[in-house]
């Protein structure tokens, strides 16, 4: 591996890009066998370079006699993408990120020269799952090298500026390994898409150019002279292999390099001379070819050519490139070739590469059955708003690829967003807000509060804020709880009963008049409530509780079957039950819920009942009538088996659907939901990984009604998030895109012009958001009123205090105390929907 | 007689508080009386009546009003409340939604 960067660097050194070791990489990689991924490139790319030493020059990779043009460029690519040196050896590390590694340093490049911060995210992920450690690794460097983004690879420019390759190398790595946080969570994500998008919109058309060199070298991964043609040529085979090779490559681009190996590849390459006039186009085939590469690969030898191409001809749906297949047969022969050695390295199922396959469905969406492994079709392939919407933003996108052909491009795959800060100094004249009288005094009674003797005539909302101040503080005590309790409670909420004990819970609650009690929120009761406690002090008749008609119980992890079903059997009215961290329920309690409630129960939430089997649960869930929210988050039976039976019988009515971490689902899934729940209002689909763009294409052609989305960390692209913008983006009122890294320009724009009803948005960790991104959101979503930007640290004063939206507040940006922005739901009696 | 910009608020016992209408404007309860497009009798007379509100908590509301139109304008100092007005204070201040 050093060897490998070595090589690259040091041409680079030569050059402000980092070194190309790709070239050498290039040449000397060979599909690598998993165990020693690195090694064949490392031998190659050694013969070449030298890890530490500055042996590759900056132009002339040494081997790139032959297709010296093409190497040489490639090279210059690679060093001018990204800090080649760091990426090199994590791109050998990683076996799957090997192919991906050639994609990532694409990306990498692509990324560091894409103003846009692409970089960090998908690249990094993809490679991790593969080599883990090492992979992550490399992620996390390509991240750190990702995130200075500014100029053309800034980040990586720094690093590779005026060091000899190997210093870089070791540096990117080092910074990669310091690195944590981002990084890490980037490697697992490893979004293909992303790094493709990347690689299109790549800094500079070099590193682009580099990609599809160093691709076609990696692949070929024979001589020298035949991996530059072959690579130039087919330009798909890279993927597979080597990150060293690609890394070689880039590392010997630079601008100069590129003008040069612009026409070497257009000479060499009939197909790739596209690509190298238009960044994009040869970024995105670069990452369409990588991902593809993965997917040929894991699905076999055969598939490969035929993937090959497919690949090729996806990115060029987008970027018009028309890649040459003439000279298909050796790169036939070639890609069966790799595949039959990589084979083994693929034989390691990893969650994420299923999910970059998947991911790479859209991409080359006119080939989703060939690409995609997953059987669904893609959306984007129906007639329908998701895909007119797609079509929009893809041709958006790759117009202005057009027209910047020839220049490094640091955005070059997102449109360009324009928005200025305002001049005046507006931010220091608003008016300081005074507190109000009410929580004035809400704080004086929180501090006094053992001197109250009751609460008689305070209203229900006052109870709970003083409740909710008092829990948060950690003041709430037996005596105030004995005023809650005091003549005849309707509700009773209490976010926190971590400090309750049993026998002042039992004693509370057996002279307590239940009988008026309508709400009853007893959050965090795992200490004090247990089965007999229910019976003896709740439950104490059969009528106790009839009117009650909202329960919440989380957190009670003592209490079992037996005691759910004492409660229940006390109150017949039961609208809304919350069981969610209740770790001993069973199926056997969702028995219990639909025999007594299944005709008044609307909402259910059982998030992390670790106990309870998801498929055995389905008879009884089917039995509740009117069932409008269902919370199964964190349940890892919950599989799309279940979910295509429970919507099918139950699916019209419902409202609110919470399936975060499910790990199981896939976009089956959500094709069903969205086929079969047309009032969908609100859904939240955290950490899913398997999800690609076409669940969000089904919701965007199903569910055209949602006001809530919640994302997080999902390895949607871009434009698919945009184009579900377009179709639905007029109800939302609430969306996250927490950690969804490929989000950039496309989704701002598409926010802007479309969310105009939007009150909460969560745009933590989107680092490709640039200030004036940001601004042109805040600006023009007019019913703003929250904007969470926590790990955007991409953003700066200029956006925060120039934009002109009133109304907006901005959380984490800045240190402040977290307590302050935690949103409490008001209404915790109320039913959400009806 | 109306005079402009002049309002009067009168508690449970009859006690009348005779304040600016920027001040009374900062309850939003009252802002709403005074400038509804109905016919509020209190549009008319410039006078609200709060049956519910005792004079003592009346009083202190009416210290609220200046204190926070002071704070707004950029002194920020603190306004006291006494412990034992306070729970009235609250339910006062949440029907005057203030």
């Amino acid at each position: 591996m050093v060897v490998l960067r070595s090589r690259a660097v040091a041409p680079a050194v030569a050059s402000p890009p980092p070194p190309k070791k790709r070239e050498g990489d290039e040449a000397g990689i060979e599909p690598i066998t998993p165990a020693r991924a690195r090694e064949p490139p490392a031998a190659a790319a050694a013969a070449q370079q030298s890890p530490q030493s500055s042996a590759p020059g900056p132009g002339p990779s040494p081997d790139d006699a032959g297709p010296a043009g093409p190497r040489r460029r490639s090279l210059r690519l690679a060093s001018a993408g990204e800090p080649a040196g760091g990426t090199a050896p994590s791109g050998a590390r990683k076996r799957k990120g090997r192919p991906i590694g050639g994609e990532e340093i694409r990306v990498l490049d692509l990324d560091g020269g894409d103003g846009r911060g692409d970089a960090p995210r998908a690249k990094p992920r993809r490679e991790g799952n593969v080599d883990g450690d090492e992979v992550k690794d490399l992620n996390v460097e390509l991240d750190l090298m990702e995130f200075p983004e500014g100029d053309g690879g800034g980040g990586f420019l720094s690093l590779r500026s005026g060091k000899s390759s190997d210093e870089r190398g070791l540096e990117v790595r080092d910074a990669l390994v310091g690195a944590g946080g981002d990084a890490v969570v980037n490697i697992s994500d490893g979004e293909a898409d992303d790094e493709r998008e990347r690689a299109g919109g790549g800094r500079n058309g070099a590193e682009v150019k580099l990609f599809g060199v160093d691709l076609r070298g990696i692949v070929n991964g024979s001589v020298k002279d035949k991996e530059r043609n072959s690579a130039e040529d087919k330009g798909k085979g890279i993927m597979i292999d080597s990150v060293g090779t690609s890394l070689v490559l880039k590392s010997d681009c630079d601008g100069s390099g590129e003008v040069r190996r612009r026409g070497k590849y257009s000479a060499a390459e009939k197909g790739k001379a596209k690509l190298v006039e238009d960044d994009n186009f040869l970024l995105s085939n670069g990452s369409d070819v990588g991902l593809n590469q993965e997917n040929v690969v894991l699905d076999g030898s055969t598939r490969k050519t035929a993937e090959v191409r497919i690949l090729i001809e996806a990115p060029s749906r987008r970027t018009r490139v028309k890649l040459n297949e003439s000279s298909g047969l050796d790169m036939r022969e070639k890609f069966k070739e790799i595949a039959r050695i990589n084979a083994s390295r693929f034989a390691h199922f990893n969650p994420e590469e299923v999910e970059q396959e998947s991911n790479s469905a859209p991409e080359v969406a006119g080939n989703a059955e060939v690409a995609s492994a997953e059987a669904n079709e893609d959306p984007e392939d129906w007639p329908g708003p998701f895909s007119t919407a797609m079509k929009i933003i893809r041709d958006r996108s790759s117009k202005l690829s057009a027209q910047q052909t020839r220049f490094p491009l640091e955005k070059s795959k997102s449109p360009v967003i324009e928005w200025v800060p305002r001049r005046d100094q507006g931010r220091d004249l608003i008016e300081p807000v005074p507190p109000s009288l009410q929580e004035l005094s809400m704080k004086v009674l929180a501090d006094n509060v053992d001197a109250i003797t009751s609460l008689e005539g305070v209203p229900d909302a006052l109870r709970h804020r003083l409740c909710q101040l008092l829990c948060d503080s950690r003041r709430i005590s037996a005596h105030f709880f004995d005023l809650l309790i005091q003549g005849c409670p309707t509700e009773l909420c209490i976010r926190d009963c971590s400090w309750l004990t049993e026998e002042q819970f039992d004693k509370s609650f057996r002279e307590c008049d239940t009988s008026g009690l309508t709400v009853l929120q007893l959050n965090q009761c795992g200490r004090c409530l247990g089965d007999y406690i229910v019976s003896s002090s709740l439950a104490k008749s059969a009528n106790s509780l009839t009117v009650l008609s909202t329960v919440s119980i989380t957190g009670a992890c003592r209490l079992t079957d037996v005691g759910l079903r004492t409660l229940v059997s006390a109150a017949p009215s039961i609208r809304s039950i919350n069981l969610n961290q209740c770790s001993l329920l069973t199926s056997a309690s969702v028995e219990t819920l639909a025999n007594r409630l299944g005709s008044v129960l609307k909402e259910l939430y059982i998030d992390d009942c670790q106990s309870i089997d998801a498929m055995l649960t389905l008879p009884a869930l089917k039995k509740f009538e009117h069932l409008e929210v269902l919370s199964v988050a964190g349940i890892p039976s919950v599989c799309d088996d279940f979910i295509r039976k429970f919507i099918f019988v139950r699916g019209h009515h419902m409202k609110e659907l919470v399936l975060g971490d499910c790990p199981n689902l896939t976009d089956a899934s959500f094709k069903v939901i969205a086929e079969a729940c047309p009032g969908l209002l609100s859904l939240d689909i955290v950490n899913l990984i398997k999800l690609s763009d076409a669940a969000i294409g089904h919701l965007a052609n199903g569910c055209r009604g949602i006001r809530k989305l919640i994302l997080r960390r999902n390895t949607f692209s871009d434009e698919a998030i945009a184009a579900f913008l377009e179709t639905s983006g007029e109800q939302l009122e609430e969306l996250s895109l927490n950690n969804v890294k490929k989000v950039g320009h496309n989704t701002a724009i598409s926010l802007a012009r479309r969310a105009k009803g939007l009150q909460i948005l969560d745009l933590s960790w989107c680092r490709n958001l640039t200030d004036e991104a940001m601004g042109l959101i805040v600006d023009s979503c007019s019913s703003l009123k929250e904007l969470k930007v926590f790990g955007c640290s991409q953003i700066t004063n200029t956006f925060l205090d120039g934009h002109a939206n009133p109304n907006v507040h901005i959380i984490g940006s800045r240190l402040s105390p977290i307590l302050e922005h935690i949103n409490v739901p008001e209404t915790a009696g109320l039913l959400r929907y009806s | 007689m109306k005079k402009e910009g002049i309002v009067k608020l009168i508690s449970a016992e009859g006690f009348e508080f005779v304040i600016d209408k920027k001040a009374a404007m900062v309850s939003q309860t009252i802002r709403n009386m005074l400038t509804s497009p109905g016919s509020f009798a209190e549009t008319e007379l410039g006078e609200v009546t709060f049956p519910e509100i005792s004079t003592t908590i009346l009083e202190k509301i009416c210290k609220y009003f200046y204190w926070s139109m002071q704070y707004a304008s950029g002194k920020e100092t603190e306004f006291h409340i006494e412990p034992e007005l306070t729970l009235e204070l609250m339910m006062a201040a949440n029907y005057l939604h203030t």
